[in-house]
């Protein structure tokens, strides 16, 4: 994953920051407990997301605690006490996802960072078979949609929607997921709970692969990359920003009605705010690149009033 | 069956006058309406059906005084809008719906595919939309409504979903605080100066 799922901090109480902190502390310890010291560095904005809503789930309340950085001495982290999967669950989606990732850049990278890839991909490969020995079916799954990926890019008919779903589909059945492996907090049902984080999770995969499309946009132009919104019938650029808010919002929205429709936990507030506020921002600041010269108009109309 | 008032989230010593405010934002964002292409549509529903019986219950029980009790039956609630699967009887393609319902959307898919072009209604469109839909490939989705729509604009079916993916389109969903609500628009401005103007007024300045 890419890292767009992040929170608004200034737009978070202290309480709930400290609360995402903590979770985000946890998974970095998790990933140093159950792998190694440098696995730490994969941390992902992501992946504590996805700790997050397994929190939430949860039936039991995690307990935080001070302690010190391993990185800053000088620092003390919350970290959660929870006996729940939640943090193996997504230190192990972590290094499954970097090791996927770092094969598929390999591919298509220039010389020099493919050395630096090589040398690496042992460790990642290490860390990516101990966690698909405990958690195989994760392994299984984001293989095979990768695959599917690559098939869907050498489609000559794709569309948007067939780009899109396998990266969808990928993290609805990783959040369906967490209906088997976590110990749902009352009133949730198993099977609902599974329908509702399988339908969120679908398209919140749709919109983090969207929102790093309209990211990569130029990049892709230029050097004649794969990009959904490259494909034939799509608007031209000057006319994309619409579009691309219209899809983005799209896939945002049906993520949120999705979320709705599920009993609001302790964390409700700070998915709340990733859904209904960072993940806005980041889309509008995403856009507003590929429009820069309207950008630049609106500075001047501002400055002239 | 639930506490009523935990249904509403709100407190047992709320006024009828928050418990209909509670009910009205819940029933905004939970209406039918809002899921009817959705794969959790039925879910929807069944949550629909909480809120109102919840609200009921509150309003039967203040009403007579007791404390306990379910007294069934959504009376004064949202109905269940143009649910989708009403018009089986009059349309087209009844199996095609049957087969959206059950989940079967593969089998729905090939049925639409299979008839030919020039035959293709806007009830066609619709049904191609919301097989899409369900699916999760809202860009398809969004095409076949805007064209189940431009067709046949008096057809209140086609003019609600075109409708509710328009609202998602535009991320603002009834129920939920998602419209563009961050900083200030020019109209805001506007009125921010207006008010400074009043002000600067009672004190002897002002813009004149």
């Amino acid at each position: 994953m890419f890292g767009y799922i992040r929170i608004d901090r200034a737009n978070l109480l202290g309480k709930e920051y400290d609360a995402y902190r903590g979770v985000y502390c946890s998974l970095c310890r998790q990933l140093g407990r159950d792998y190694s010291i440098f696995a730490r560095f994969i941390l992902s904005y992501d992946c504590t997301f996805y700790a997050l809503l397994a929190l939430d789930l949860c039936e039991e309340t995690p307990c935080y605690k001070m302690g010190r950085c391993r990185f800053n001495p000088f620092k003390k982290c919350p970290y959660a006490n929870s006996q729940s999967k939640a943090f193996s669950l997504a230190a192990a989606l972590s290094v499954i996802l970097a090791y996927y990732k770092l094969r598929d850049n390999l591919l298509d990278s220039p010389w020099y960072k493919r050395w630096v890839y090589r040398l690496l991909q042992p460790f990642f490969a290490r860390w990516r078979r101990k966690a698909a020995k405990n958690y195989p079916q994760i392994d299984e799954i984001v293989r095979t949609m990768l695959e599917r990926q690559i098939k869907a890019e050498r489609d000559p008919a794709c569309v948007l929607d067939q780009a899109a779903d396998p990266t969808a589909t990928m993290l609805a059945e990783m959040c369906g997921l967490l209906a088997d492996e976590i110990s749902l907090r009352k009133p949730l049902e198993k099977e609902r709970t599974r329908r509702i984080l399988r339908s969120m999770g679908y398209f919140m995969g749709r919109w983090i692969y969207l929102v790093d499309a309209a990211d990569d946009y130029r990049g892709d132009k230029k050097h004649h990359g794969f990009n959904p919104f490259l494909l034939s019938g799509m608007p031209e650029e000057k006319a994309l920003a619409p579009y691309l808010q219209a899809t983005l919002n799209h896939a945002l929205s049906e993520a949120l009605l999705s979320y709705g429709l599920l009993e609001k936990g302790r964390f409700d507030r700070i998915i709340l705010n990733v859904l209904q506020s960072s993940c806005v921002s980041i889309q509008k600041n995403i856009i507003s690149q590929l429009n820069p010269d309207e950008e630049q108009d609106g500075e001047v109309n501002e400055k002239s009033l | 069956m639930k506490n009523p008032y935990e249904v509403l989230g709100v407190s047992m010593n709320a006024t009828d006058e928050e418990i209909k405010t509670a009910y009205k934002n819940l029933a905004k964002k939970y209406h039918p309406d809002n899921y009817t292409d959705s794969p959790l549509a039925d879910l929807a529903e069944e949550k629909m059906k909480e809120i109102n019986e919840a609200y009921d219950t509150i309003k039967d029980q203040r009403r007579n005084g007791t404390s306990g009790g379910y007294a069934g039956g959504a009376s004064g609630g949202y109905a269940n809008g143009a649910g989708y699967g009403a018009n089986t009887t009059r349309s087209s393609y009844p199996d095609v719906r049957q087969y959206i319902m059950s989940g079967r959307l593969d089998d729905a898919l090939e049925l639409l595919n299979g008839v030919p072009e020039g035959t293709r209604n806007a009830e066609w469109y619709f049904l191609m939309g919301m097989v899409y839909s369900r699916k999760g490939w809202s860009d398809q989705a969004y095409n076949y409504f805007q064209r189940a729509y431009q067709m046949d604009p008096g057809n209140a079916e086609f003019a609600n979903a075109f409708n509710a993916v328009n609202n998602r389109r535009t991320y603002s969903n009834p129920g939920y605080n998602t419209g563009d609500n961050m900083g200030c628009s020019a109209c805001d401005i506007c009125t921010g100066m207006m008010c400074a103007n009043c002000l600067c007024n009672c004190c002897g300045g002002g813009c004149r």
